[in-house]
């Protein structure tokens, strides 16, 4: 057992990273979420998505807070 | 009975205590005063940044007492010792959080950041692995000058969860 799960994180060490959340932020773009995460509103209402989920960086987005292609209108920068 | 997570911040006339284990992220602290209380930045009380007074005042809100203060000249030996000798970088270390199988949370804040607790992973622009932490807040504004991370900007830019059609 041991030997295989080893075998698995030398073929894919990405699968062993799988049970962490993880964020990826977008040059110029949004903020990319995959992984075991949930995701409080706003209004304290939990949001059913499914992953992955894009979230707004720029704050122009009209379907906050998720990306909605905003940030190329606007020229967002870092 | 001290906890290894346990944190002391001072300005030299207050020392502010963070418990850890006794935060529920009720994230008054930074909704209030995110100039001094900012989860985007290392370490993430910043003393210097307002009045004593004010400070105070955030921290007597804080609803689990996970914030405490004291006045320096009354503090303990021990307490003092611990200030002396307070390293910064156990806060960022993700092995210090208990119950690291439970689901990263994300929450919204009301025209204000995203703001991220748990055992996760952050990959920056350039595509490089960020600093590993157990909460941080990301900016959502668009204005931070500390991207990716919230630094209290969208304050000063009246930021607004309101839809904006046009993209103005």
């Amino acid at each position: 057992m041991e030997l295989t799960e080893k075998l698995i994180s030398q073929t894919n060490p990405l699968k062993m990273e799988n049970e962490k959340a993880l964020f990826q932020v977008i040059t110029g773009g949004p903020l990319k979420v995959t992984g075991p995460f949930q995701i409080t509103g706003s209004d304290g209402e939990i949001i059913e998505k499914e992953e992955p989920v894009y979230l707004c960086r720029c704050g122009k987005s009209s379907n906050k807070p998720f990306c909605n292609g905003a940030h190329k209108r606007i020229g967002f920068s870092e | 009975m001290t906890d290894p997570r346990d944190r002391q911040y001072t300005n030299g006339e207050i020392t502010v205590f963070w418990i850890p284990s006794k935060c529920i992220h009720a994230t008054t602290c930074f909704r209030e005063l995110i100039e001094v209380f900012n989860p985007g930045r290392r370490p993430w009380v910043n003393m210097e940044e307002a009045p004593t007074r004010r400070i105070i005042e955030v921290v007597n809100k804080c609803p689990t007492q996970a914030l405490v203060w004291k006045y320096n000249k009354d503090l303990t030996e021990e307490e003092r010792k611990a200030l002396r000798e307070v390293d910064h970088r156990l806060e960022e270390n993700p092995k210090t959080l208990s119950g690291t199988n439970a689901p990263t949370s994300i929450r919204i804040m009301k025209d204000g950041p995203i703001f991220v607790e748990g055992n996760f992973k952050i990959i920056g622009a350039e595509n490089q692995e960020l600093k590993p932490t157990i909460m941080t807040s990301f900016c959502r504004c668009g204005s931070s000058r500390n991207m990716p991370y919230c630094d209290g900007t969208h304050r000063k830019i009246d930021f607004t969860d309101q839809s904006t059609e046009n993209g103005e």
